[in-house]
């Protein structure tokens, strides 16, 4: 076990030197911050000095040793679109707000998915699994950014129930993280729906019937049990994914999570900030995918014993 | 009697069982009622707030600092003051700002303001004075500047005559000065006695201004926050007690906080301003221009010798021919229309303004003669030019980008595309951001055609010689001898007639040789809650077109 955990560990820092190369690369790629951050009219004199500034006239692989070993300090640098603030502390500051966003997303993800699927799986071609699987397209299908507007327009303009945008209360996370929620609520959905129809086909499942265990035993103790494996596999990837995925929604609504900063950044050529962000990000995937990987050791004895 | 019994409950339970299921539709509908009403009430109080504060949604600024110097100069927080005003009506200068009144040498080589005696810093920091001008002058000619224009600056000196009197003087004649200090913003002044107490870390935490506003506090990236002052020595007041400007990336967003009355006023794209106006909302404008737009031919296509790193001359448009078709071949009304709706008037140069000096009234009314749409005109001119065989580099790449302030700019390409099309002038559309497209500009390497704007709208003389010259921005010169030379005079001729013949030549030079495609100019505008604000006036003199905040007019 502890074998399996390093060779994880290190090929997750491998992925993660791997990643810092892409990010420094594209971000030097994609244009020069000068153009963005100096003014139409800047003279040659101020771009000069602004490139010097910068170490821009250095050669690119010196710029990125550079890089690497100031990112492994944990500095990325300051802000140029947000004169003064350390880019990496930029962006950890708006880890909180992303982290409640994404959690209360998780969290009515899987309060509605999970039933949602175990209903749909148990009453198989019933109105419950139709109503399930339109749920579900629906979800897969509309385009986050446009159910967070749909959203704001109903809730906010028409009903005037939510704020539009923005942060504060409570209240102002509510349509954010149905946004992000709806399309994660449908693949864990039918993805539980797969599974439960799977293991409620089982052998075991039968016998338990026959020997006349209680329906909602075999289902939420025997079933679920068993088929719990794949959306937990999956859970991995929907925790980190509603976690970097709030890009866009963040935008839509305002909240100045890492995924705001993350867009705001890029479009002021910040890339001080773009590196911090997404190796932030690449660090969330990667726990992410780690502490799944522990949790297979958990529920998988075979794994723990291999 | 027990299986009764039993059966009894059992029945009880199923018709529990069955009420529940009827009745949860409704106690469903009752629970989202509820708690819509609970959260509508919270929400009321924010609107009863917010008669209180006026909250105005902008996109996101491109820097976001108190130091002003070290952005790029798109916002003048309205509790900062420069030396001069801009009259809301007209945006003629005036000296609504700090400056009391102001002269110049006859050589415009020296220029001297008069601060006004009674004005004060705000948050007890004490008298504007000549100590404060010197003070802030240095700041913003340090090596972390940004500022548009700011090189002119730290090309001059300054001097402290008096506590209320400044002096600039200046390398080379420049009857243009007020421009920088005005709406443009190229010094903003700062309290000298906060920065000796508190030193840069007092701005960053709350910049002192002489402004009709306070600055209270920002929430980084989002939002900042101004209070009224209620006596401020200028006599001014606002009728609110607070202003709060929120950074809203998505216009969709703008437009719902508009509609659900979260926002007072909101800056929108146009096809978002139409369907503002038809949701019963009003659209203002800046009382005069406060934007120029073109689509810039790039490289020095002029210049009858090869460049240093590419000969422009083998683009379509280094002939003459080529770039009047173009322009004959654009049907400006319906693509103004389109852009920018009705009443936008085509723009018959670009920087050419009636505001200022070089404006050519026989340009403007010969504009139709030589640029009107005319398609045919515009496939005879091609096939005189042999268009496009006898050229190497056919066709024209367009470029599609988008700007901050001017979403306008993808559609403007693709609208020109669709006219040169007709001609038969081959286009070619290149997606490329703004940054890239100045890379490329910068490096002299542009082969494309870009649209270009001139915000706020500089005065001619400047306009000119950045656009079309090689004496501002050498990277944008057109190339044509005879333009450069004119620049050349025009920097040093200080005589008003002159300047003015002189400007009116580069101008005729520029609409005679079809050196651009001129398009429009264009007032800012900003979409207001219907119910809560009657007006508001502003001149839209500076870079983000909004200003004279405390002339907001509530309901």
């Amino acid at each position: 076990m502890l074998l399996y955990l390093t060779r994880r560990i290190a090929s997750s820092l491998f992925a993660l030197l791997v990643i810092s190369v892409i990010v420094f690369l594209l971000s030097h790629l994609s244009g020069s911050p000068v153009d963005a951050l100096l003014p139409d009219d800047a003279t040659q004199e101020q771009v000069d000095s602004f490139i010097r500034e910068w170490g821009l006239d250095k050669p690119l692989w010196q710029q990125y040793l550079t890089f690497l070993g100031n990112a492994l300090q944990g500095d990325f640098g300051t802000s140029l679109k947000w004169p003064g603030e350390d880019a990496m502390g930029f962006v950890l500051d708006r880890m909180p707000a992303t982290l409640k966003l994404g959690g209360l997303a998780i969290l009515i993800s899987v309060v509605i998915a999970l039933p949602l699927g175990i209903a749909a799986a148990v009453y198989k071609g019933s109105p419950i699994d139709s109503l399930a699987q339109v749920f579900a397209l629906l979800g897969q299908s509309m385009p986050n950014f446009w159910l967070g507007i749909i959203l704001i327009w109903v809730f906010s303009v028409w009903l005037g129930w939510l704020p539009t945008s923005g942060t504060g209360t409570f209240a102002h996370s509510i349509l954010p993280a149905i946004a992000i929620a709806w399309f994660q609520v449908s693949a864990l959905a039918r993805l539980t729906r797969s599974s439960m129809l799977e293991v409620l086909d089982a052998e075991y499942i039968k016998l338990a019937r026959v020997k006349g265990v209680s329906e909602t035993q075999v289902i939420w103790k025997h079933a679920l049990r068993n088929a719990a494996v794949v959306p937990l596999t999956y859970f991995g990837i929907l925790a980190a994914s509603i976690l970097t995925g709030s890009v866009v929604i963040e935008t839509v609504f305002s909240w100045p999570g890492m995924g705001w900063v993350a867009i705001e950044a890029i479009r002021g050529r910040d890339f001080p900030v773009v590196q911090a962000v997404i190796i932030a990000y690449a660090v969330i995937y990667m726990l992410s995918n780690l502490v799944v990987d522990l949790l297979y050791v958990v529920v998988d004895p075979r794994i723990r014993h291999g | 009697m027990t299986l009764s019994h039993d059966m009894n409950d059992r029945g009880i339970a199923m018709h529990n069982r069955i009420s529940n299921i009827r009745h949860a539709p409704k106690r469903l509908l009752a629970t989202a009622l509820l708690a819509g009403t609970i959260l509508a009430a919270g929400g009321l109080g924010n609107a009863a707030i917010a008669q209180e504060k006026v909250v105005i949604a902008v996109s996101p600024l491109g820097a976001d600092s108190n130091l002003y110097w070290t952005t790029t100069g798109a916002f003048i927080f309205p509790s900062m003051q420069t030396l001069v005003g801009n009259d809301p009506e007209t945006g003629g200068y005036d000296n609504s700002q700090l400056a009391e009144s102001w002269e110049h040498s006859d050589g415009f080589k020296t220029w001297t303001f008069k601060l006004h005696p009674n004005a004060t810093f705000n948050g007890d920091w004490g008298p504007v004075t000549s100590a404060d001008v010197v003070h802030s002058f240095n700041l913003h000619i340090g090596e972390d500047a940004k500022l548009s224009g700011i090189s002119r600056f730290r090309e001059m000196t300054i001097t402290a005559v008096d506590d209320h009197t400044v002096r600039f003087d200046l390398p080379s004649p420049d009857p243009d000065f007020l421009f920088s200090h005005a709406g443009r913003g190229s010094l903003v002044i700062y309290s000298k006695a906060q920065f000796d107490a508190e030193g840069l870390e007092g701005y960053e935490t709350a910049p002192a201004g002489s402004g009709p506003f306070q600055y209270e506090g920002r929430e980084v990236g989002q939002s900042l926050t101004f209070s009224t002052i209620a006596d401020h020595w200028s006599g001014v007041t606002a009728e609110f007690d607070q202003i709060e400007f929120r950074w809203v990336s998505e216009p969709s967003t703008r437009f719902a906080m508009l509609s659900a009355g979260e926002a007072h006023a909101v800056t929108l794209p146009r096809d978002l301003s139409d369907d503002a106006m038809e949701a019963g909302q009003t659209v203002l404008s800046s009382t005069a221009g406060a934007m120029q737009s073109t689509m810039l031919f790039t490289g020095q296509f002029m210049n009858p010798e090869a460049e240093e790193n590419r000969d422009a001359r083998t683009y379509a448009w280094a002939d003459v021919r080529v770039r009047e078709a173009v322009n004959r071949a654009l049907d400006r009304d319906a693509i103004l229309e389109v852009l920018y709706g009705e009443g936008v008037q085509a723009l018959p140069v670009y920087t050419m303004d009636p505001r200022f000096p070089g404006y050519s009234e026989e340009i403007a009314t010969g504009f139709d003669d030589a640029f009107g749409y005319d398609p045919e005109r515009a496939m005879e001119l091609l096939a005189d030019a042999g268009y496009p065989d006898a050229f190497d580099n056919a066709a024209i790449p367009l470029v599609v980008t988008s700007l901050a302030g001017n979403p306008e700019f993808a559609q403007m390409a693709e609208l020109v595309q669709a006219y040169l099309d007709v001609v038969g002038i081959e286009t070619e559309m290149r997606e490329q951001d703004w940054a890239t497209g100045n890379t490329a500009i910068r490096g002299f390497t542009a082969d494309f055609v870009t649209p270009m704007r001139n915000a706020p709208v500089r005065p001619s003389a400047l306009g000119v010689q950045i656009f079309f010259t090689k004496h501002a921005s050498p990277h944008l010169d057109v190339g044509d001898p005879e333009l450069n030379e004119l620049g050349a005079m025009l920097i040093d001729e200080t005589d008003p007639a002159t300047r003015d013949q002189l400007l009116q030549d580069m101008f005729t030079r520029i609409f005679e040789t079809y050196a651009h495609i001129p398009m429009a100019s264009v007032p800012a505008s900003v979409a207001v809650n219907s119910e809560l604000v009657e007006g508001w006036t502003f001149p839209g003199s500076t870079s983000s077109g909004l200003s004279h905040y405390h002339l907001i007019d509530l309901k």
